[in-house]
């Protein structure tokens, strides 16, 4: 082998061309260090400021820091940082002792659990209890059972629990009773109620007509002073003074993230039974493929792609989704008309929406806009429902069908055999 | 579910409001009054009287009346009444057994408090949002009340009752133009408060809401300047091809259990 | 000779019978609701309308034209001839030569008939129409040679009574069915009903090559709205329906019958005869409503046609497209009988099948079918920099955009149009979200109450502007707009101005050498004429005329022009929606395919819309404007 020092004119320009795709090998080639930190002849640690970061998209040098993006570079700092990161802060504990007055949110809980419009309660009583003079406390009310784990964290100051089965189900009479038990005793300086079809709305209305309050109702900007309240067909805003009992729209502030609260458990002394006239005799069984397809919040789609008729609807008896179709297969008298879903059909609102066989014609595309997560199931990768969709899957559609009738019932068999 | 027989002789009083299209804002048939109207007319044909506080809009009325109503009751009132104590004397010599209602108005304050406040007043029991009247027993009637995404609950009440309508019942019929232009309408002027409260508020064209953003609680310049540039919806969906068809199955499965679809 | 006594006997009982026959069946006619006809204008006008505008027609068929002259023209000039020489007696053998003629002519063109009828086709009538050639043969035979003797060319007293017998047998068959059974029901009934149908027709603009397309108003006062029996007819309707021949050219056409729609226009019309008549439709001879049986229809004049005459599936499959009108040698109104009851069932009844209502509630409440806001009807054109009329007032074209405005496939059609109008230097306006629906599906749904109110905002509108005339790329409104509006105009003010269907006016522009176009370089293409554009308002030629400038040879489909077939989507039907055993827009796509064509050129955004959702593969369809933009050479400035 040649002493000669022979160069490489290519690696050289290489080296020089940050763009080139190889710069980084041609780098650590012509100067024979690795890319990044290079003991420098003093013996100091030196940067090679050409070394590090990437070549972004649009064709300047970035130093991805934090080690996002690349895991090569800079790898041990990054991940430094990412473990400090991973460590849970604990938040700061509010505390609010002898209260001078309290504000009373009563929440939703569906299943059990606080719901987003419930959080966004507890956060506008904060804002009211900071609007006002003096010390107060937000106090959460809870109808049932609950599972909730994180009512201090979500700014519950004090806890009512109403449990026991005469407030179980539909019980709104029991409920308004013991509400007006909360009043007695803790005089709220203010009444909250999430403004919602899941029982906000009802009982806050039952109250405020008990009490002879006048709520502000679709409230959505409040303070100590005015509440701007949406009206009818969400066409109008109110603007009034705040009222005692307020019925608060989604999103009406800012939820509780930056605090813990004590979530102390208040017990009422007792609460009398109310005479019910109403008796609740349990939830109906709904089949999926009866819920109007308006309403529908999992909707399985069939198209012009579907040959199997049999299996489609057993996948969607199997995945409990509503059933729906494009305007070619109600046409061509697969499925009933009401049915069909676009622009001529019904406008649906699903969360999820999964089209097979579906290419998705204008209409059609119009009628599904307003739902949340599209998945594809077609054998064509360049229609339009695929270029709309979350997800899409390209294949023979009866195949993806089988398979998933398969797991889904292989899943609820398993599920089964857990709980047993 | 149809009605008993016995439902026939009911007597039941839908009220009825000047409806809003949400779109247009013309004055229309409101949804769920129409819907109240329609049950009514399917628990009792000749014994269901329509009555409308206000200042009873003609075309409105009238489009109500083409439901197949000979006549309805309009208790006149100003565009500022307060209807709730002009309905409370009213129902009071004329109570009849099932007073339906819509859950909340299309235009106005739409706070939903009607039914809620006659129900207190004449202090009967009320049922929200409800889907369907079944069998009238004993004074005693099956109602299902509609609960989100379509289900349902079945619950037992007590006559007289109030009941708000909700969406979810039975499309209203189509209303024609003829019977609705030859229906009579039984004009009784009330004398009735204006709504005091309300003439201190403001109402304006409805705002658009802002959406409320994701807030970052970032600890870094970088993630704070990712966060406002992140693509809201991250671009175009993911496509899978070449996998197997129980892979891609998997995948739409994985799909529907994150968004909770499928339990 | 014996019959010598008894001939003149045998033609006054006929004739006597065949007046009264007439005058019950007059009174039949007279249960209808009164409309006011010029009666002497219209008889004097009757041989006019009879040789010319149903000749015309009847012409489409050379075969059937030559026999009936033969046969009818042989029957009417004998007819007369014999009242002259055997009843009145005149004794003269220049008469009786003319009437050996006639006769004979007669006989000729009834053995043509016979011969039609040995095999004839499915959209025929059989039953007492198949005994109808045997009547007119014994009748002209039998009077031919009663005449012979009076002719001098046979002694008076020839044959001996068997002859006579079966002379006698003879006449009162051939009387029996051609005077009795023209008073009575019989098939003759045309005759007499036709004559007095073309006489005090509904539309006499329809004669003399004049044009009749719009629908007549609802009096929204009257104590009933539209026609619930019979009786709620106009007594020259009812008169109509009774002039039919039950020939089946409308059943041949309609495109709801081959769909398996339960219509059949024929049978729609002898209903209509069963319900003025009152009875039950068992000795309807001709093809049933598919999908449903003959001989469960009853009705009388009084009794509620769709409770048990007519079913209303039967009203809401017609598509509206006139291919039955266009067709029907009696020049019967088909269209009108149908939406005067779907006026019924929508207006009285409240009862649109399917989407019907809901379309209703929006147009009433929106403006537009669909229920969109009334402020975003200008959001196609937000890249367009229209002008619009609230700020111009004076324009020369007004571009009326029609509801195509919200439909994303339509909004591509407006946008071709508007280029060319900019090419063009066209100037013109919109009315942006002024402009409403035309009317025209309410119409067609029968809710004249919603259309009368689109209609007379609109013109409020439109009266507030001044502009020399409007065009517009959708058919329907361009009918409203020409030939509807005018009846709800305020007392004392019409229309000033033009209505052009963008083709046309396209054309215009083309043939002015305002637009420079390219030639089309592409497959070979056919065109579907809309109905609304064509059998409404007459226009084949234009956009033929067009597509010739861009160099396209047209490959025409069996059914063009005034015979072409609807797509399906007129007449609210693709609202109402009655299931059949095929779609109307998939046949219609057939009939392209058959062309061989690889684009199908359309002159309207409903049309496209139907034709479009044929499943693939089939041929490209395009509006002829999106098809002359293609070829558009654009100035560069």
């Amino acid at each position: 082998m040649s002493d000669l020092i022979r160069r490489d004119p290519r690696t050289e320009w290489i080296a020089r061309n940050r763009l080139h795709p190889l710069h980084g090998e041609a780098l650590f080639s012509t100067s024979g260090h690795p890319v990044g930190d290079v003991r420098g002849p003093s013996g100091l640690l030196r940067k090679n400021p050409h070394g590090v970061g990437f070549i972004g998209p649009n064709g300047i040098k970035r130093i991805d820091r934090l080690a996002i993006q690349l895991g090569e570079s800079g790898p041990q700092g990054g991940q430094r940082r990412g473990a400090k990161a991973a460590v849970e802060v604990q938040l700061p504990l509010v505390t609010v002792e002898s209260p001078d007055f309290y504000v009373v949110a009563v929440l939703d809980m569906v299943g059990g659990r606080l719901t987003g419009h419930d959080k966004d309660v507890l956060g506008q009583g904060h804002k009211l209890v900071a609007a006002t003079e003096g010390k107060g406390a937000v106090v959460a009310v809870t109808f049932g059972d609950s599972k909730e784990e994180g009512f201090d964290k979500a700014g519950v100051d004090r806890l009512i629990q109403f449990r026991g089965e005469q407030y179980d189900g539909y019980s709104p009479e029991q409920r308004v009773t013991a509400l007006e038990a909360v009043e007695r005793e803790l005089d709220p300086e203010y009444w909250l109620f999430p403004d919602s079809i899941a029982g906000g709305q009802e009982l806050g209305c039952r109250l405020a007509a008990r009490l002879g309050e006048r709520p502000a109702t679709q409230a959505w900007q409040v303070d100590a002073f005015t509440s701007l309240c949406r009206g009818g067909s969400q066409r109008i805003d109110i603007s009034r003074e705040t009222p005692r009992l307020l019925l608060l729209g989604e999103e009406c502030a800012d939820q509780i993230d930056e605090t813990r609260h004590e979530a102390v458990v208040i017990e009422l002394a007792s609460v009398p039974a109310s005479l019910s006239r109403i008796e609740d005799c349990g939830a109906v069984d709904v089949d999926p493929s009866q819920v109007p397809l308006g309403e529908a919040e999992f909707i399985l789609s069939a198209g012009n792609g579907i040959h199997d008729w049999d299996q489609f609807h057993q996948a969607a008896e199997t995945l409990r989704a509503t059933e729906g179709a494009s305007r070619v297969a109600v046409d061509d008298g697969f499925m009933p008309r009401h049915r069909q879903v676009g622009a001529t059909g019904t406008w649906v609102t699903a969360r999820v929406y999964v089209a097979v066989g579906i290419s998705g014609a204008i209409q059609h595309m119009q009628g599904i806009g307003q739902c949340d997560k599209v998945v594809a199931i077609n054998s064509d990768a360049g229609c339009d429902m695929v270029k709309r969709a979350d997800l899409s899957v390209i294949g023979d559609s009866q195949q993806i069908l089988a398979e998933l009738i398969r797991l889904v019932e292989s899943r609820q068999q398993g599920g089964a055999e857990d709980a047993a | 579910m149809q009605p008993d027989l016995s439902a026939k002789s009911l007597k039941v009083t839908s009220l009825i409001s000047v409806g809003q299209h949400p779109k247009s804002g013309r004055a229309r048939r409101a949804e769920q009054d129409a819907r109240a109207v329609e049950l009514g007319l399917t628990l009792s044909d000749d014994q269901l009287e329509m009555l409308h506080v206000g200042s009873g809009d003609k075309t409105v009325m009238r489009s109500y009346l083409g439901m197949g109503l000979p006549k309805m009751t309009l208790l006149k009132q100003g565009d500022r009444g307060d209807a709730v104590p002009v309905l409370c004397d009213y129902l009071a010599t004329h109570a009849p057994d099932i007073l339906l209602t819509g859950v909340r108005a299309e235009s106005g304050e739409a706070s939903g408090m009607l039914p809620f406040l006659l129900a207190e007043k004449l202090g009967w029991p009320l049922v929200s949002r409800i889907a369907e009247i079944g069998e009238v027993n004993d004074g005693v009637a099956e109602v299902l009340q509609a609960l989100p995404r379509g289900q349902r609950r079945a619950i037992k009440v007590r006559l007289p009752f109030v009941a708000s309508v909700d969406n979810a019942a039975a499309e209203p019929r189509q209303s024609a133009f003829g019977p609705g232009q030859r229906a009579g309408i039984n004009d009784m002027p009330v004398a009735g408060g204006d709504d005091v409260v309300r003439s201190g508020w403001e109402e304006s064209p409805a705002r658009k809401k802002p959406k409320r953003l994701k807030v970052v609680k970032a600890k870094t310049a970088a993630d704070r300047f990712k966060a406002a540039t992140a693509k809201a919806s991250g671009g175009g969906g993911k496509v899978l091809k070449k996998e197997s068809p129980a892979e891609q199955a998997q995948a739409v499965l994985d799909l529907l259990i994150e968004e909770g679809v499928v339990r | 000779m014996i019959l010598d006594g008894l001939l003149p006997v045998l033609i006054s009982v006929a004739l006597a019978l065949l007046a009264i026959g007439a005058l019950r069946r007059i009174s039949l006619w007279r249960a209808g609701q009164p409309e006011s006809v010029n009666i002497i204008a219209g008889l004097m006008a009757v041989p006019r309308r009879y040789m010319v505008d149903l000749h015309h027609v009847v012409e489409r068929d050379k075969y059937m034209s030559n026999t009936h002259v033969a046969t009818a023209g042989g029957f009417v000039l004998s007819m007369v001839l014999i009242i002259l020489v055997h009843l009145v007696g005149l004794d003269n053998s220049l008469l009786a030569w003319a009437l050996l003629a006639s006769t004979a002519l007669m006989f000729i063109g009834a053995v043509f008939v016979y011969k039609r009828r040995q095999n004839p086709p499915s959209r025929l009538s059989k039953g007492a129409w198949m005994r109808l050639p045997k009547s007119l043969l014994s009748f002209a035979a039998t009077f031919f040679i009663v005449t012979l003797p009076a002719a001098g060319l046979l002694p008076v007293n020839f044959g001996g009574w068997v002859l006579a017998l079966v002379l006698m047998a003879g006449i009162v068959l051939g009387l029996g069915e051609l005077l009795f059974g023209m008073g009575w029901g019989g098939p003759m009934k045309h005759a007499f009903a036709g004559a007095l149908h073309l006489a005090f027709h509904r539309r006499a603009e329809r004669f003399g090559g004049g044009r009749s397309t719009g629908l007549k108003p609802v009096n929204l006062t009257a104590k009933i709205l539209g026609v619930s029996k019979p009786s709620d007819f106009k007594w020259n309707q009812l008169l109509g329906f009774d002039a039919c021949v039950q020939c089946g050219r409308c059943e041949a056409v309609c495109p709801a019958f081959a769909a398996g729609q339960p219509l059949n226009p024929k049978k729609l019309i002898q209903d209509m005869v069963v319900g003025l008549a009152g009875g039950s439709d068992a000795n309807y001879a001709g093809s049933a409503y598919p999908g449903k049986d003959v001989g469960n229809a009853k009705g009388g004049p009084t009794q509620v046609i769709t409770e048990g005459l007519v079913s209303p599936e039967t009203l809401w499959s017609c598509t509206t497209c006139r291919a039955c009108v266009e067709e029907c040698p009696m020049v019967i109104e088909h269209v009108d009988a149908i939406v005067d009851m779907r006026r019924f069932l929508t207006l009285e009844k409240g009862d649109t099948p399917n989407k019907g209502a809901e379309t209703l509630e929006n147009l009433i409440a929106t403006d537009n079918p669909n229920g969109f806001a009334p402020a975003s009807r200008m959001n196609w054109a937000a890249d367009q920099n229209l002008r619009v009329m609230a700020d111009v007032k004076d324009v020369d074209v007004l571009f009326w955009v029609s509801d195509g405005a919200f439909d994303m496939r339509s909004q591509r059609i407006l946008r071709a149009f508007v280029k060319l109008l900019k090419a063009a230097n066209v100037d013109f306006a919109v009315l942006g979200d002024e402009e409403r629906d035309s009317g025209d599906v309410a119409r067609r749904l029968g809710d004249d109450a919603t259309f009368q109110s689109l209609a007379k905002r609109n013109i409020e509108t439109l009266s507030k502007y001044r502009f020399n005339r409007i065009v517009t790329t959708d058919p329907h409104a361009f009918h409203v707009l020409k030939n509807e509006y005018k009846d709800f105009y305020p007392d004392g003010q019409a229309p000033e101005y033009e209505v052009f269907h963008h083709t046309t006016f396209i054309n215009e522009l083309v043939k002015a050498s305002a637009l420079k176009l390219d030639m089309y370089k592409g497959g070979t293409v056919t065109y579907h004429d809309p109905c609304y554009l064509g059998r409404y308002n007459g226009e084949y030629d234009s956009p033929r005329e067009l597509l010739a400038e861009l160099g396209i040879e047209l490959a025409e489909m069996e059914r063009s022009g005034f015979r072409s077939r609807c797509c399906g989507g007129g007449g609210g039907a693709p609202i109402t929606d009655i299931p059949g055993e095929r779609r109307i827009a998939d046949m219609r796509m057939e009939d392209a395919v058959a062309t061989g064509a690889e684009l199908v050129a359309v002159g309207c955004q409903q049309c496209t819309a139907m034709l479009e959702g044929v499943v693939e593969p089939r041929p490209e369809i395009k509006d002829i404007a999106e098809i002359v933009v293609e070829s558009l050479i654009e100035e560069v400035h």
